[in-house]
């Protein structure tokens, strides 16, 4: 069971389909665990169903059911889709491999990071997937910009409490903390930069978002 | 107003949410007439109902795509999600999910779809729309319950009517326009805070906030 969730702003946001897709994957990854927060986008769903329903209309070109009808009847049968589609997880679609089996680039200590931005063409926001080693400890910092993280694996504690797997969290530059891998598996978290960062000075510091 | 709504409203006259069981969620559900089309789309592939479908939702969706700033591509994305709703009708459950809600999250993956295509880099994106915005009733991993599906649907008409016109206007600007809170605030030219609270006020009506929730 997750203890922390997106905020309710957020969750419509992205049920109003205005969230990046690094962001959508956050809530995405954590709505799968949390059926809390599924029903809470059900509910946004309906909103956005009924705000459209409340909106102008606007009448569409006479031919245009014909031309649908057209449409669905060139597509053959074979095509429909149907419900038995073997399911790898998302994040296994996205890395094209197990979280552990990654070419992790070892940082500073216990930390771990792999920068996956390349996954997500055409987007402002930096993308990274960070390790800390069960057990260890990432040096205090504060973080620039927003940072949008979800627990993929494992959990880790800081002063504002315990991250468990798929817990989601917010944190901004007002945040300093110091986190620690609690449990005796690593913990790998997903997150997403709002802030987009410039390589300039020392690179490693300014890649690895849990040392800034 | 349509049919839909005063069906609701006589429904929620008769007995008040908290004390709704199972029962009445589920005739709530046959009743309301653009489920009932969608279902026989979906088994019969009844193009009588598909057409009322379409008289219905297709209006609708071509303001949303123009509101959306894709006027040039609004009766493109219109065609495109009805041509969707055929194609996936067979996976619609009216227990999951109501028609227009089900239709809704099509029209805004269309328009996600289409924005992702018209920006299009060479690279390619290795997670498609659908695995980040679902539509509800397709995915199988602990389907919520038909009940709460339903009470949510009908609590969303219900409360919505009794929001002050600032708190719909937020709202709407965020669902139509696909604008952020900043930029809802930068239009009206209020702060952010006071967009933000709008918000929060309006979904607490929903009981979208957490509060009376035991997590």
């Amino acid at each position: 069971m997750t203890r922390h969730h997106p905020d309710s702003l957020t969750l419509m946001e992205y049920s109003a389909g205005n969230l990046s897709e690094p962001h959508a994957l956050c809530i995405r990854l954590h709505l799968d665990k949390c059926s809390h927060c599924r029903s809470r986008v059900d509910t946004l769903d309906s909103l956005g169903a009924v705000m459209m329903e409340q909106q102008p209309k606007v009448s569409v070109s006479e031919t245009m059911f014909d031309d649908i009808l057209a449409k669905i009847d060139s597509v053959p049968a074979l095509e429909q889709p149907t419900k038995a589609v073997p399911k790898i997880s998302l994040l296994q679609k996205l890395l094209g491999e197990d979280i552990n089996n990654l070419p992790w680039k070892r940082q500073l200590g216990d930390v771990s990071v792999l920068d996956i931005t390349e996954k997500f063409p055409g987007q402002k926001e930096q993308v990274v997937l960070q390790k800390l080693v069960a057990g260890g400890k990432a040096p205090a910092h504060t973080h620039r910009g927003t940072e949008t993280t979800v627990v993929l694996q494992g959990a880790f504690s800081d002063q504002k409490g315990v991250f468990n797997q798929w817990d989601f969290v917010v944190l901004t530059d007002q945040d300093e903390h110091k986190p620690v891998a609690v449990g005796c598996e690593d913990c790998i978290t997903l997150s997403v930069l709002s802030a987009p960062v410039k390589l300039t000075g020392t690179f490693t510091r300014m890649l690895n978002p849990f040392i800034r | 107003m349509n049919k839909v709504t005063n069906i609701n409203h006589a429904i929620v006259k008769e007995r008040p949410v908290t004390t709704l069981d199972q029962k009445p969620a589920r005739a709530e559900g046959r009743k309301d007439p653009w489920s009932q089309l969608l279902v026989k789309v979906g088994k019969d592939q009844d193009r009588q109902a598909y057409h009322s479908l379409f008289e219905h939702f297709a209006p609708q969706l071509k303001y949303y795509a123009m509101a959306n700033g894709m006027a040039s591509h609004a009766e493109e994305l219109v065609q495109e999600v009805f041509v969707s709703i055929w194609r996936r009708a067979c996976l619609y459950d009216w227990q999951k999910a109501a028609a227009s809600t089900w239709i809704f999250t099509i029209a805004r993956n269309q328009r996600i779809d289409m924005l992702r295509k018209m920006r299009r880099t060479s690279a390619e994106m290795p997670v498609e729309t659908e695995d980040l915005w679902q539509i509800p009733g397709e995915d199988d991993n602990q389907p919520i319950t038909s009940l709460h599906r339903l009470m949510s649907e009908r609590r969303v008409r219900e409360s919505l009517s009794q929001l002050p016109e600032d708190q719909i206007t937020v709202i709407a600007k965020v669902y139509m326009e696909q604008k952020s809170h900043q930029m809802v605030a930068d239009e009206l030219n209020i702060p952010l805070g006071t967009v933000k609270s709008r918000v929060r006020l309006a979904l607490s009506k929903l009981k979208v906030i957490l509060q009376d929730q035991n997590v």
